[in-house]
């Protein structure tokens, strides 16, 4: 087979940044207000080093264009094309093209050509849609503060930075120049401002403010729910990892608590949970399969228990009972034949759960009723593509 | 921001296979021990063996490099073991064997293994049923994924069989376009010539 790795080193990023001087000025702040008018349809980069970012993103896009990574279903773009125009405004909506990425992680970006990328780890991730609208809302501040083009104008080797595109291949690419921030002390300020965008342009939607802040605190208990699992410690405060340039998390919290509090929201403040599970709905189960393939046990427990506080469905506990099964300890065998049980029957019973129900009462040696359960799978399921090997499992 | 889990923010992009790893001529129609472990097969054709290894209990075979055809053999994986070298342990971990394992959960862990460390969504377990290797009761499945960065869609069969607690595991895989049913017939012969035994001393 071939392997091929990717890693992030801190060195070769650092070579190409120019060391921070003490005359060095903050980023002043800009409002998000007063830069929206640059990035309309009409925008044109304006100079050399605008022009080659572009370039490369153009480039990164038309290989999206075409890429089998990109999920095309018009009904998912256009819900998340909707929640993304009601953010941020139909007239800043209108040049941006968006596509959602088929990768289990938690990630969104927006390249400075306005083109947007929301992987689809992303939905299982935020719980309704005025979540998933702070995020496309940071997002886009980002992009319409001119960010990433800030950042790579610290570069100090422009042509060293171009080739260390090169390196970072078509999925890392457009999240180069945010990695490219956690070596400037000054990518903190326009977090803030990011932060700070996002909460008055979920406002100015009618979206509950508060979301922001709900989904930071979310991915800090996961990022914690992973290392006690693979027994590291937890990324969440590393360089590097997602929060590398987000400010303290008690600080954070509480400045996008305290920006909530002060929004004076148009109407009542929506969250839009039904309209959000509703869009994701056909894809849930091919997302949680992603999630847990990935073999981050204590990450998808966390995520699975976290889901579970809102009722728990059979494809929920089918997701769980995937995830014991798959680590496999004795242990886990005894508690996804409890959770594979959950599954099978009732409202919304999920045919796949008697496979696993089967397999893992087969490995905990309970042979009879593991062979009685695989003949119910596929009884259910006649044309299952494994049928012959559980027909031999199943005692032919 | 960045919100980049996993490690998914690809910098270097870095190969298991050093750019300068010797290649060793399989000859056909000679019996070779793989994978340093009892597991042997005889070339219908002549192949060609890679030096450097995927994992400490695998070896590589091509005919024209890796990228276009890939055979590779995993020999004796012991319980608690990966299939192949685990390059990034703390943050992309890949799952382990285990030996109380059924075929379907062998094909499970492949295709985990995969997912982690090709970085994909797109690698998928199309088919799986009984199958022989040598004398001993196994299990072959087909399988077929993307990785990213690259786009060429690959096709894969695996015959494999858990003997004494260890599995042994023949998997070939090559791009859908031309190379995999041009090849598969070499790669079955291979297959079907493998047999289960006590390793060589020499290994």
């Amino acid at each position: 087979m071939i392997l091929r790795r990717a890693a992030l080193t801190g060195a070769a990023l650092a070579s190409l940044v120019r060391p921070a001087l003490a005359g060095d000025l903050p980023v002043a702040p800009v409002s998000v207000a007063a830069q929206l008018p640059s990035q309309g349809l009409a925008y044109q980069p304006q100079d050399k080093v605008e022009r080659g970012i572009w370039m490369q993103m153009d480039e990164a896009e038309r290989k999206f264009r075409t890429s089998s990574f990109v999920i095309r279903d018009k009904a998912l773009n256009d819900y998340v094309r909707g929640v993304f125009c009601r953010t941020v405004g139909d007239a800043n909506c209108a040049g941006v093209r968006i596509y959602i990425v088929r990768t289990a992680a938690f990630n969104a970006s927006m390249a400075p050509n306005g083109m947007m990328l929301v992987w689809s780890g992303l939905f299982l991730r935020v719980r309704d849609e005025a979540q998933f609208a702070a995020v496309l809302g940071h997002e886009y501040t980002h992009y319409a503060n001119k960010h990433s083009l800030q950042l790579f104008r610290e570069v100090e080797d422009r042509s060293a930075g171009m080739a260390f595109f090169g390196a970072f291949g078509l999925f890392g690419l457009p999240f180069m120049l945010g990695e490219l921030g956690s070596a400037f002390a000054f990518s903190r300020d326009m977090e803030r401002e990011a932060d700070a965008g996002s909460v008055t342009l979920l406002a100015k939607a009618g979206y509950d403010p508060m979301a922001a802040s709900k989904i930071w605190e979310q991915l800090r208990a996961e990022q914690d729910a992973t290392a006690v699992a693979r027994n590291v410690a937890s990324r969440k405060d590393k360089n590097g990892g997602m929060f590398a340039t987000h400010p303290p998390t008690a600080e954070r919290m509480a400045t996008l608590k305290d920006l909530a509090s002060k929004q004076a929201v148009v109407g009542t403040p929506v969250t839009n949970r039904a309209a959000y599970m509703a869009a994701l709905a056909p894809f849930w189960a091919g997302f949680v399969d992603d999630q847990i393939k990935l073999n981050d046990f204590g990450g998808t427990d966390f995520l699975l228990t976290s889901l579970g506080t809102e009722g728990w469905t059979p494809q929920l506990y089918y997701a769980r009972g995937e995830l014991l099964r798959s680590r496999g300890r004795p242990e886990d065998l005894k508690a996804a034949i409890d959770a594979y049980r959950s599954a099978a029957t009732g409202v919304g019973a999920v045919p796949e759960a008697w496979r696993g129900l089967g397999l893992a009462l087969l490995r905990n040696g309970q042979t009879v009723e593991g062979q009685d359960a695989l003949r119910k799978y596929m009884a259910a399921r006649p044309d299952a593509a494994d049928k012959p090997m559980m027909t031999m499992l199943a005692g032919g | 921001m960045r919100y980049v889990m996993f490690a998914c923010s690809a910098v270097a992009v870095l190969s298991a296979m050093p750019a300068t790893a010797a290649y060793h001529l399989m000859t056909s129609g000679t019996p070779e021990y793989v994978a340093k472990s009892g597991l042997s097969v005889t070339p219908s054709q002549d192949w060609n063996r890679l030096g450097s290894r995927p994992g400490r209990n695998a070896e590589s075979w091509t005919l024209d490099g890796l990228a276009l055809n890939d055979m590779t053999f995993y020999g004796g994986i012991g319980n608690d073991e990966t299939l192949f070298r685990d390059a990034q342990k703390k943050d992309m971990p890949l799952p382990h064997f285990s030996s109380t394992m059924l075929a379907p959960d062998v094909a499970q862990l492949f295709e985990g293994s995969y997912r982690v460390a090709n970085n994909t969504t797109l690698m998928s377990v199309d088919s799986i049923e009984p199958a022989q290797v040598g004398d001993q009761k196994g299990f072959r499945f087909t399988y077929s994924f993307t990785k990213q960065d690259e786009e060429v869609k690959r096709k894969g069969e695996a015959l494999g069989a858990i003997v004494g607690g260890k599995l042994y595991l023949l998997t070939f895989e090559a791009p859908a376009i031309f190379y995999f049913d041009r090849d598969i017939a070499s790669a079955r012969a291979l297959m079907t010539s493998a047999k289960i035994g006590p390793a060589p001393k020499s290994n």
